[in-house]
């Protein structure tokens, strides 16, 4: 284990250190990714380090969303698209055809760009969760949905109104909702998918702060189109360009000090 | 210039083009109505719930018919609902792609736009012939057979609305698929759904054709199924052939009765529409 102990993305012959103490959370090797017949990513190999926030940066389409979709494979609901290569969860590789996928996305959460309530009472939309793998007597669930709607800094704003429609909260409220949702059945990993894109600034500083206290229990991935907002909450950040990752590192290194002129030409703003 | 002027004229010849034709839509809709209201109100009185469809020159009402059709539309949308419901997830979710299902949903489009007249033919040469009479049994299964295609589609239609967004959602927490399906799913699409067999039963409701061929008509009170069976489309039809007049201003408030019926069913949908997409 001790190797992963200074988990490295090796990039055409660079190394990219992370300083970290903790093994790797996740890892991918190696990784493609196929839309159809279209490579989507062309070879990603990176380590994602325990309880760290890691954001992944880059102009659209260059494969960040499709790379966060390969970590809880949701991509597998669709018939026609397909990874190779390896991604390890804990030192397991959860592209393995034995892989449980429902098993695999209790533990590897996700929050999306836009909010997804479902179409219940706020509280039943966290029960739901809960109720999939655990059986809790009402007064634990009830401690299970005030724990997750405190931790989402929601709690104050719904108290009073549990049992209306998860619809009739907010954009701002509703994402927060599904972050709740998805801590409430305790996952290992947490993945964003420009969680605050649709949201105001308000909303958007809120979902940040949240971020920041999620990560001392959680390893958390977040896509985002912000720069301010990567450079803001996250320890390690990944530029990727056309399905391939150029630059892997510190944030505050990728920000400050990159070693690629096409992060540099990115986070300066000359290109994306 | 000379283009903002005529798009200002392309914009008023559009307008009126568009406004002529709801007009004359409106105005038959209307004629219809009116014409219904005014023959037929007066045909509208407690008696035509509570007796049956008499001899000509005598008193009577339209309760044998009222009840055939309550039952045989109660029927045909009790069998229908669940299949066309289930056929509509199979082919809106799990079929995705696969040639069985594209066929399916093709053989199911030409179901809908059938003339109704084909399947009340069909009912009659396997329920009819065979049995030798006919039957509410047979009437009932041509108008499922009818309101079997509309009920699949529109779940159809209504589940293709439910974003993706939510599917991905449920089965980011861990969600099995057939638990997302009846959970959440048809949790979202539910009204969109129950508007689908609404308008189906609404379709149904005015069918004439179908019938002929199956339940045919009863002079007197008949709670046997299996027996030929009153129902108010076939019973307006007869009447209004009719040379009685009573038969006719019977005939008249049948026809009133159906109208209403469908009226009200239709604004029963478009409340339920209304409430699933405020929701």
């Amino acid at each position: 284990m001790n190797d992963l102990a200074h988990s490295s993305a090796i990039l055409g012959g660079r190394t990219t250190m992370t300083h970290d103490t903790r093994p790797a959370k996740m890892e991918t090797k190696n990784l493609r990714f196929y839309y159809g017949d279209t490579l989507a990513l062309k070879g990603i190999t990176l380590a994602l380090g325990d309880r760290k926030v890691t954001a992944f940066i880059g102009p659209s389409g260059c494969g960040k969303s499709t790379l966060l979709r390969v970590l809880n494979r949701i991509y597998d609901l669709y018939p026609n698209q397909r990874a190779e290569g390896e991604v390890l969860l804990d030192g397991r590789n959860i592209l393995d055809r034995s892989q449980d996928l429902n098993l695999l996305r209790t533990r590897v959460g996700m929050v999306f760009q836009k909010p997804t309530p479902f179409p219940m009472s706020i509280y039943e939309n966290i029960a739901f969760g809960v109720r999939l793998y655990e059986r809790v007597s009402k007064a634990e669930m009830d401690n299970r949905v005030e724990e997750a709607l405190r931790r989402a800094a929601l709690w104050s704003e719904v108290k009073d109104k549990l049992n209306a429609s998860g619809l009739s909260l907010s954009g701002g409220q509703q994402q927060r909702l599904c972050i709740a949702r998805t801590v409430a059945v305790k996952p290992e990993v947490i993945l964003l998918d420009e969680p605050a894109s649709a949201l105001d600034p308000i909303s958007t500083s809120k979902i940040e702060e949240l971020i920041d206290e999620l990560k001392t229990e959680y390893t958390i991935v977040i896509v985002t189109h912000n720069m301010q907002q990567a450079a803001r909450v996250s320890d390690h950040t990944a530029f990727m360009y056309l399905g391939e990752l150029v630059e892997f590192g510190d944030t505050e290194q990728i920000f400050t000090a990159p070693r690629d002129k096409r992060t540099q030409d990115y986070i300066t703003g000359r290109f994306g | 210039m000379a283009s903002y002027s005529r798009r200002r004229t392309t914009n008023i010849v559009a307008l009126s083009l568009a406004g002529a034709a709801t007009f004359i839509g409106l105005f038959f809709l209307a004629a219809i109505l009116v014409t219904l209201v005014v023959y037929g109100a007066s045909a509208i009185t407690p008696k035509i719930f509570l007796q049956n469809t008499p001899p000509p020159g005598s008193d009577g009402g339209l309760l044998n018919a009222i009840f055939g059709s309550v039952a045989m539309t109660v029927i045909a949308i009790v069998v229908a609902t669940p299949i066309g419901i289930l056929a509509g997830t199979y082919l809106a979710e799990y079929s995705r792609g696969s040639k069985l299902g594209e066929v399916a949903k093709f053989i199911n489009d030409i179901l809908l736009s059938a003339p109704s007249i084909i399947i009340g033919l069909f009912i009659y040469t396997i329920l009819v012939v065979p049995f030798g009479h006919f039957s509410a049994w047979a009437g009932a299964a041509s108008l499922g057979l009818i309101a079997l295609p509309v009920i699949n589609r529109t779940t159809q239609d209504m589940l293709g609305l439910v974003p993706n967004a939510l599917r991905e959602a449920a089965a980011a927490l861990g969600t099995p698929r057939w638990k997302t399906m009846t959970h959440v799913i048809y949790r979202a699409a539910s009204s969109g759904i129950l508007t689908g067999v609404l308008l189906a039963v609404a379709r149904i409701t005015g069918e004439t054709a179908p019938l002929l061929f199956t339940a045919l008509n009863n002079q007197f009170w008949s709670t046997d199924l299996s027996r030929p069976t009153a129902n108010l489309p076939v019973v307006i039809f007869q009447f209004a052939m009719s040379p009685y007049e009573d038969w006719q201003r019977l005939a008249w408030g049948g026809a009133l009765i159906i109208t209403a019926a469908i009226l009200v069913l239709n604004i029963a949908a478009r409340f339920l529409s209304n409430i699933g997409a405020s929701k």
